[in-house]
């Protein structure tokens, strides 16, 4: 990774959408390029404002935006926007071509790239994200589920190093939440892209390195997701509930019986078993 | 029973080129004041099913017959208007459905279509409200202007309002807070206990309604693949994932695991945190008792 | 689901209809529409038929599809019809009723009226059928160029109409979701007297304008994250090419006019 190292340099943002509706204030951080960070906070938090604001959809009212070491201005936004994809939550109101093609294709006709690339790359995203064979589907033909990948395969055909998720999993059936959780996770095995993702999603949030919790506009806490799901009161907060199996680890503390951190699955049941086995 | 479907069938489009057919000889009984739940993939045909139960769909084939009407498929339909309203149908995103400047007056919607008093119209609209937890002082208020669980609460409302006796939701939960989904799973299984309403939900998030639901039901391409209780669900949810697409829950696969480890499987499966940990902690407290295949340590 | 399959729905059956140029069907169709026009004897209708057939079974698509197409417009046509029957008064008396009459000559203009309106609503079905949406943008594209002369992008236009087409399809999938869901509350269109339809128009108008506008601001928020900007330069995905196939494909055309125009001055 080049410049700087982070991806995102926030110092005392602030924005409001007229003088009665404050509705972020003084909001400073730092993202490190190549990392995953989860944005949780009850609804109205201005979790979803600090997404457009980070994709330059909006303009901060006070403080300032460095994205990758350029400042985020009305001159750079144009120059930057191309470094950030954003994936949204309606997976309909995302789909702007008129086939699964035409869509992926929309980002790089506005790229003027030539038609050999761009058909190269609606072919090796397409296929990345296993919708190679829905190429010529009209969206209405589509689950929910195959519309969102085509949405992450046209923001990554665009090759951006920054990716932002405003809940983008929330209107998914469970399969598909699963699902894309997975490309998320690929993702950040790659290596190549720095994730911002907005969700309610115990599972999502667990994935990510580190969460940031919003609350009435200002940073409420910054920390590692497991210790979020370590703090009830936090967690009320934000309006979010721990996965099970940190809640079934909790429980079975208060029970007196204690299991490591970071059981998943099956290993619950043998950890168990062993303990059970030594008495 | 409340509601009975005799090998119901129905296509969209029936005598087009473009016919579909989205439900494939279901029958299926649902008592009256039971909590019943629709599983199943996307495209299975649940939320199809839930619109045979107050006729806003009418069978292809078959015959459903609920409360007291019969809708048979190729006969004259009854004026459904009383089903309409004895049946409360609550869509997907039903805060889409508001269209009123005040949340007393979408309330008054339906009561007064169904031709009652501006009085008694207000009152159920006040009684509804409180049955979904929120106060009168919401009643003036704009509904464009509520968050969204809010508003969420009030469209539902809007189908209490009619007083129904069953009410029947399309994913209700779906986009919601993590507390907001529980808190409505909780409000529905009131409804059932306090009120003694049927309520029937359609759902791919089966976690947060299994402590309240007694009657699971699993589609997969048009037809119904299960029906039965939640410990029967449990016992048979490892076919249903594999085979039908069932998203299981991690409570269910936990209690799976154990009980197989424990030797538990003809017990009521545990499917809180809070239950299982309990009943693991009698399990070490003890050794030796109640297992019954792997001896003790 | 269902809706999409009235606009903007391509059958890809690959025949050589679907490969000509977007551009040159579209001029073919215009083309067709003039010949249309200028129907007006029944060997002209004749020509005009058989031209259509030959095209719409060159597509491999079933005739049915066709005729499913026009289906939507029957009312129109018997309009057409009647209005025809009812006020030209040319040839023989054929019967009478009080102090109308209906005369061949109507029945004859008549028929020969609604027979243009179908086989011009199930022709046109040619181009949607046979030409993806994208491509038909693109063949729009390149047909409006001329109107930068007088200062409107043809790019923006084409644009414009390509995402009002991909949602209409969604809105009506929505509105008939509304509509489900006030039946559910009572308010049953189908079930209401006249007076009360107007007052029950409001309840289904609020929230699909609500959601309308709500899928637009998305949808801009999507394409501003996509690199839009309005105006900006844009590669084309699709890339068109002129053959001999098209320019023969618009000379077909053009003998049709040729074809009916001769037969009406003759």
């Amino acid at each position: 990774m080049e410049g700087t190292g982070l991806a995102f340099e926030l110092q005392q943002v602030s924005f409001a959408y007229g003088p009665e509706q404050p509705v972020l204030g003084d909001v400073t951080l730092d993202i490190l390029q190549g990392s995953w960070v989860s944005l949780v906070g009850p609804n109205g938090c201005g979790k979803s404002t600090l997404a457009k604001l980070l994709g330059g959809l909006l303009a901060v009212n006070s403080g300032s935006i460095i994205v990758e070491g350029t400042p985020l201005l009305r001159e750079t936004v144009q120059q930057i926007r191309p470094r950030i994809g954003m994936v949204f939550q309606n997976p309909d109101n995302q789909f702007i071509g008129a086939t699964v093609e035409e869509d992926i294709a929309f980002g790089l006709e506005g790229r003027c790239l030539p038609r050999a690339e761009m058909v190269e790359r609606v072919k090796r995203y397409a296929d990345k994200l296993e919708i190679g064979h829905l190429l010529a589907k009209h969206p209405a033909e589509l689950s929910g589920g195959q519309k969102q990948r085509v949405a992450v395969a046209a923001i990554l055909a665009m090759e951006p190093g920054i990716v932002i998720f405003d809940e983008a999993s929330s209107m998914l059936d469970e399969k598909a939440r699963g699902e894309l959780l997975n490309i998320l996770r690929e993702m950040k095995h790659s290596g190549k892209y720095t994730m911002i993702s907005i969700t309610h999603d115990a599972e999502e949030i667990m994935a990510s390195d580190r969460a940031i919790v919003l609350r009435d506009g200002r940073i409420a806490a910054d920390l590692k997701p497991r210790d979020l799901f370590g703090d009830e009161e936090l967690l009320d907060s934000c309006r979010l509930i721990a996965p099970y199996e940190v809640r079934l680890v909790r429980e079975l503390c208060r029970q007196g019986i204690r299991l490591p951190a970071g059981y998943c699955g099956e290993e619950v049941a043998e950890a168990l078993w062993q303990l059970y086995s030594n008495k | 029973m409340a509601i009975v479907f005799e090998q119901v069938s129905f296509a969209y489009d029936e005598r087009s080129l473009w016919r579909h057919s989205a439900l494939e000889e279901v029958s299926l009984e649902l008592g009256t004041g039971v909590f019943a739940a629709v599983a199943g993939s996307t495209g299975s045909g649940k939320s199809t099913l839930l619109q045979h139960f107050n006729g806003i769909l009418k069978p292809t084939g078959g015959k459903v017959r609920v409360l007291d009407f019969t809708l048979q498929a190729g006969e004259k339909q009854p004026p459904l208007r009383e089903l309409r309203r004895r049946v409360g149908l609550v869509f997907q995103f039903p805060e889409q459905q508001l269209f009123e400047d005040t949340v007393e007056k979408d309330l008054c919607f339906g009561p007064l279509n169904f031709g009652m008093g501006a009085e008694e119209a207000r009152e159920r609209a006040s009684k509804a409200l409180a049955l979904v937890g929120l106060d009168d002082s919401f009643l003036p208020r704009n509904p464009f202007h509520l968050s969204g669980g809010q508003m969420r609460k009030v469209a539902i409302a809007s189908v209490l309002a009619m007083d129904p006796d069953v009410i029947a939701l399309d994913e209700p939960t779906a986009t919601l807070d993590p507390q907001s989904r529980a808190e409505l799973a909780e409000l529905l299984s009131r409804l059932q206990r306090e009120q003694g309403k049927t309520v029937i939900v359609v759902t791919h998030r089966m976690e947060e309604m299994l402590p309240y639901v007694d009657t699971w039901i699993v589609m997969k391409g048009g037809a119904k693949v299960f029906q039965g209780s939640p410990a029967e669900l449990v016992r048979e949810s490892g076919w249903l994932e594999r085979e039908c697409g069932l998203a299981v829950p991690a409570c269910i696969t936990t209690w799976n695991n154990i009980a197989a480890r424990f030797g538990l499987e003809d017990e009521e499966p545990c499917l809180t945190s809070e239950k299982l940990a309990w009943r693991v902690a009698r399990l070490l407290e003890r050794p030796g008792q109640s297992i019954m295949r792997e001896g003790g340590g | 689901m269902r809706n999409k399959l009235l606009f903007g729905r391509s059958i890809d059956t690959g025949s050589w209809v679907h490969g000509v140029d977007p551009r040159a069907k579209l001029t073919g169709m215009i083309l067709y529409l003039a010949a249309i026009v200028i129907v007006g004897s029944w060997p002209a209708l004749g020509i005009a038929a058989a031209f259509s057939l030959a095209y719409m079974i060159s597509t491999r698509i079933p005739l049915k599809y066709y005729a499913k197409a026009a289906k939507p417009l029957w009312v129109l046509m018997v309009f057409i019809f009647a209005v025809q029957c009812l006020t030209v008064k040319q040839g023989d008396e054929l019967f009478r009723l009080g102090s109308w009459a209906l005369y061949t000559g109507g029945l004859s203009s008549g028929l020969i009226a609604a027979s243009r309106m179908a086989l011009l609503v199930s022709f046109t079905a040619i181009l949607t059928f046979t030409t993806t949406p994208g491509l038909l943008n693109q063949g729009l594209a390149g047909v409006l160029t001329p109107l930068r002369v007088i200062g409107i992008s043809a790019q923006r236009l084409t644009l414009m109409m390509s995402i009002a087409l991909r949602f209409i399809p969604t809105i009506l999938d929505e509105t008939h979701k509304i509509l489900k869901a006030q039946a559910a509350r009572g308010a049953d269109l189908k079930e209401m007297p006249w007076k009360e339809k107007g007052k029950m128009l409001v309840s289904l108008l609020v929230p699909v304008t609500v959601s309308a506008f709500r899928r637009a601001e998305e949808l801009v928020l999507s394409m501003e994250s996509r690199g839009y900007v309005i105006g900006a330069p844009r590669s084309e995905y699709h890339l068109l090419s002129w053959r001999l196939r098209d320019t023969l494909f618009v000379v077909s055309y053009v003998a049709l006019v040729a074809a009916v125009l001769s037969i009406r001055w003759i």
